[in-house]
């Protein structure tokens, strides 16, 4: 392990950005996670991830930064508790700017390779079924059906915020994936592992080493093939179903009911066949907010 | 009387009811002026400001030429706790505009302040200081527009700030209205003394210049407003911690100072031996100094402007 970049932190211990290096040579693959402090599934699966290789030696570099954001994963925070900011807003970075300005130019600069990977988990109210987000076609398509995780979800203008680190690799010309499981603030192990998986094949794809095999996309969407179902009012929703559950037309995937007193308001049915791929976690809703998606089926 | 109305009323998961709210006064014929404050939840002094004006124009609302809507705090639920970003969504709602009707209720209060202020002949935005912040007051406009600059000179303050736009600008409130002025100054996420007076009383003079409160209304003679200078970019220079550490500031806001001169020390938090002594880097006066004082290498501790 080494420490890439490192900045003076008052009261504190310096900030280090620590990367893992596995192997040498091409072609080059950087995994990064824990950009956002309250995001532990990437973290974990990373870590995994560093276990495997530590046995296998990869033909070829994988540079892996399990955890970005030290500090906020210190105080169960996404941001960068200093100063509150998002660094996963602040790419390509400034070498003279503040400091998560400085952080961000150095994991950027770092993170030089052939295929780019950031790892998330949902966001804390929100549980996600591991999923690759890619553009509609392209290489990177390709790399994302390769990681076998159950949903890849294809978009256009996926090149995401310029800001952003994924946006940014593209901008720069590298092949990157977004990568998405489970929810913020809960480690959830059994995601964790489905995406460690989906890393490692995505390095076998790649070559650089044995190609662990398994793996299933059930889903290939784009945004038409997606059924979000949003809260006709505010109130508390009871989710009826898990991600990852395959559904059918009528079937119940929660309800809301009032806060204070629990009568049922509304019901919320799935309109066609599908895979559960997001179920809202935090019960408290206001109107509109995002409840359930449904991923309709590969080859249905 | 004037009319105090809910432009939009959010439901909150729990039934409560969050209305955010614009009080209009109504005089006969003349343009119509936006004041808004509160976009953020951080900014009291902007509210404090927005409530003075219009106690001001209820006292002398018969003698109105024009039509004055004011928005004493738009975003209610972030002032309810001194917070900068909306509650639980955790949003700046002054990246979301124009806003979305079918987008999530801080989505909803943007796109609907901007339905309601759409038409306003001029539109004043009220702010407070940045939250680690004490500013002088100022107003900010676009730096293309001579038009804003002008009218923004009646503003009593000390700076015009023409300012070139960020990468953030389109999603703010101030860019969805070319020539809105954005006044701004005290200390964040506090009351000032003397600032809330200043910004009021510029508000009610940029009205009579707009041509809509009557001069002879006037709270104060004109002579005493400030002649403010008015400055781009180029004048404009931001100061950073070379060390991380404690900033302890030497200099008050609006003091003038020499290049080089200090501003003040950054100290070891422990220690607190000498790390860095913070110098600025022009001749000119200090238009915004740090009082938080924990400070990382890069963050900013002073804004200065030349003159």
């Amino acid at each position: 392990m080494s420490v890439v970049f490192s900045v003076e932190a008052p009261y504190r211990a310096a900030y280090e950005l620590h990367r893992l290096t596995f192997g040498s040579g091409s072609p080059t693959v950087a995994i990064v996670a824990g950009l956002h402090g309250n995001e532990l599934n990437g973290m974990h699966a990373v870590n995994m991830l560093a276990n495997a290789l530590r046995v296998q030696a990869p033909r070829g570099t994988v540079h892996l930064f399990p955890l970005v954001n030290t500090f906020g994963a210190d105080e169960a925070r996404k941001r960068f508790p200093f100063d509150d900011r998002d660094i996963n807003r602040m790419f390509p970075g400034d070498p003279e700017g503040t400091v998560v300005q400085r952080i961000a130019d150095a994991l950027f600069r770092h993170t030089e390779a052939d295929v780019c990977v950031d790892v998330h988990s949902g966001a804390p109210h929100v549980r996600e079924l591991p999923q690759v987000r890619v553009p509609m076609s392209g290489v990177e398509l390709e790399l994302a059906r390769a990681m076998g995780l159950p949903v890849v979800w294809r978009r256009a203008g996926a090149r995401l915020d310029d800001e952003g680190l994924v946006g940014a690799w593209r901008a720069a010309g590298r092949a990157a994936l977004h990568v998405v499981g489970g929810r913020g603030i809960t480690l959830d192990t059994g995601h964790s592992a489905t995406l460690a998986d989906g890393l490692a094949r995505l390095l076998g794809h790649l070559g650089l080493v044995h190609h662990p095999g398994g793996g299933e996309v059930v889903a290939e969407v784009t945004p038409a093939e997606i059924e979000q179902h949003r809260a006709p009012c505010g109130g508390f929703f009871v989710p009826e179903v898990r991600v990852g559950a395959r559904v059918k037309p009528g079937h119940l995937l929660g309800w809301l009911q009032l806060p204070i007193g629990g009568e049922r308001v509304g019901e919320i049915r799935a309109r066609r066949a599908g895979v559960v791929m997001t179920v809202r976690a935090w019960p408290m809703v206001h109107a509109q907010e995002l409840l359930v998606r449904v991923a309709e089926l590969r080859g249905r | 009387m004037p009319q105090l109305q809910s432009i939009t009323e959010v439901e909150l998961p729990s039934g409560d009811a969050l209305p955010v709210v614009r009080r209009r006064f109504a005089g006969a014929g003349g343009p119509r002026v936006a004041i808004v404050a509160g976009i953020r939840g951080d900014a009291p002094e902007g509210v404090r400001v927005a409530h003075q004006v219009a106690s001001l124009l209820a006292e002398h609302e018969a003698a109105l030429t024009g039509t004055v809507d004011v928005y004493p705090c738009a975003n209610p639920l972030a002032a309810h706790q001194g917070a900068r970003n909306w509650p639980f969504f955790d949003t700046d709602l002054n990246r979301l505009f124009p806003g979305r009707a079918d987008g999530h209720p801080p989505q909803q209060v943007a796109r609907a302040l901007v339905d309601d202020v759409s038409g306003a002949d001029q539109v004043v935005e009220l702010r407070g200081a940045r939250s680690a912040f004490s500013e002088a007051p100022q107003a900010q406009v676009r730096a293309a527009d001579d038009r804003a600059a002008a009218l923004a000179a009646h503003a009593n303050v000390a700076v015009v700030w023409r300012r070139e736009a960020g990468p953030a600008a389109e999603g703010t409130f101030a860019w969805q209205f070319p020539g809105t002025v954005v006044l701004e100054g005290g200390t964040g996420n506090r009351l000032t003394a003397g600032v809330g007076q200043d910004l009021r009383d510029g508000v009610i003079n940029l009205l009579c210049t707009l041509g809509v409160f009557p001069e002879a209304r006037l709270p104060f003679h004109w002579a005493a407003l400030q002649r403010p200078i008015v400055v781009t970019d180029a004048e404009v220079s931001r100061v950073r911690a070379q060390r991380g550490g404690l900033f302890l500031p030497a200099a008050g806001i609006w003091t003038q100072v020499a290049a080089g001169q200090p501003i003040g020390e950054i100290v070891d938090p422990l220690s607190g031996e000498l790390r860095e002594q913070v110098c600025s880097p022009i001749d000119g006066r200090v238009l915004a100094i740090r009082e938080l004082p924990v400070v990382f290498p890069g963050t900013m501790v002073a804004r200065m402007v030349r003159g």
